[in-house]
């Protein structure tokens, strides 16, 4: 941990110069981390520079873009954040131009935390920290092994505890529509809990992850009663890259298989008839 | 016996079509699905399905073109690329996937329109009802 935090003080002292400022994450007085936007004009605040808990860092980013569209940034990002950014990009969230990535190597312990397939970057030209192999993920591969009614009264017992706060859309990076199909009542029912099934909160928003969720797991570390969703964003993940074989913050050319016509051999592989 | 509530969205141009001529084939087939003809198996969002459900459907027929002959060129595409995965997402909550039905139709084939609507009302009458799997 300490060698990572001076490897990176003195990438950012290298960086900080050359661009207009640099997202990272700031530990406050009472010990609270969060993110900040460092300039070069205090380079002084690097001193309470912070790399734990991960942050939704791409979603700050998105509002400091808006507000300064020409300006130079860097951000250090782990690598479900470089993810998705590369994401944001996609939708045009964000300008991949104006960015200089800062990729931060996630430790054997914090993969394990995150059950993380992915704990690296892989864009980023500046990399802290020696990268590690991902872990596999005993929740999402137990939940897999269960029959049709197990899972089911898994779903049935975890969605009884949703209080429907909209923490894991308001945290999401990649939830960013202007109009939200969750705060339409032609979809999701208002003022009812526990929510009705199917559930259709969940469900629709398990549907607008497709090919879009990049595995940062800030949805159930924000969540208040503990509902493991994205052991579906996962499962879901796996059979998009099987069909249309797209993996979500990969390559930054790739385009989202959602938006585009059926191309060669994939519809044999969805499954459907002929 | 248990008599099964379909909903069957069929797209103007050919699935329709193909229900019109099994109508005028006087071919029979059960009369659990309840048609609703759309402009194209591409307006079938996720949503609407799930809704389907969610109002108490045992099972949802998605019909379009075949791939290739949709009116507007490419919206069976969109079917194609949603509704599998839409399927496996049924399959992960626990709701049967055979719940969900998409075939493609053409505006000749009005036997294969009976054939399936008679096959998936059978499908759909060996499951419990919606009702019992998920109150």
């Amino acid at each position: 941990m300490i060698d990572r935090t001076n490897a990176l003080h003195e990438a950012l002292d290298q960086v900080l110069p050359t661009v207009d400022g640099v997202l990272g994450l700031k530990s406050g007085p009472s010990g609270i981390v969060a993110p900040y936007l460092y300039s070069k004009e205090q380079p002084g605040e690097l001193e309470a520079l912070a790399i734990w808990p991960k942050m939704p860092v791409p979603d700050t980013l998105k509002i400091i873009q808006k507000a300064h569209p020409e300006a130079q940034f860097a951000v250090v990002c782990r690598g479900c954040e470089e993810r998705g950014i590369v994401e944001m990009v996609k939708h045009a969230q964000l300008n991949w131009n104006n960015l200089t990535l800062i990729g931060l190597q996630c430790t054997q312990d914090e993969a394990l935390f995150c059950r993380c397939a992915k704990p690296y970057t892989t864009h980023s030209k500046v990399t802290i920290g020696e990268p590690v192999a991902g872990v596999p993920d005993p929740v999402t591969e137990g939940f897999a092994a269960k029959s049709q009614t197990e899972k089911l009264a898994f779903w049935k017992e975890q969605f009884l505890h949703c209080i429907k706060c909209y923490g894991c859309r308001n945290i999401c990076p990649q939830c960013f529509c202007n109009v939200c199909a969750l705060e339409d009542e032609k979809w999701v029912e208002n003022g009812r809990l526990p929510m009705s099934l199917p559930p259709m909160y969940h469900l629709v928003r398990a549907m607008h992850m497709t090919a879009k969720c990049v595995a940062c797991r800030e949805c159930e570390e924000t969540c208040p009663a503990d509902i493991p969703m994205a052991i579906q964003f996962r499962l879901i993940a796996r059979d998009v890259e099987e069909m249309f074989g797209y993996e979500t913050g990969a390559s930054i050319d790739q385009k989202p298989p959602q938006l585009l016509v059926l191309e060669e051999g994939e519809y044999e592989r969805t499954g459907l008839p002929h | 016996m248990f008599e099964p509530k379909i909903i069957g969205f069929l797209c103007n141009w050919c699935s329709y079509r193909g229900a019109d001529t099994a109508g005028m084939a006087r071919m029979k087939y059960p009369p659990n699905v309840k048609i609703v003809r759309v402009p194209c198996s591409g307006r079938i969002s996720p949503e609407l399905v799930l809704r389907t459900f969610w109002e108490g459907a045992d099972g949802v027929m998605v019909l379009g073109c075949h791939i290739g002959d949709c009116h507007y060129s490419t919206g069976n595409h969109r079917t194609a690329k949603r509704m599998p995965v839409l399927k496996r997402l049924l399959e992960y909550t626990g709701i049967e996937p055979e719940r969900l039905h998409v075939n493609w139709v053409s505006a000749a084939e009005g036997e294969k329109f009976a054939t399936l609507i008679h096959d998936f009302t059978e499908t759909i009458r060996e499951l419990p009802p919606i009702a019992e799997v998920i109150k």
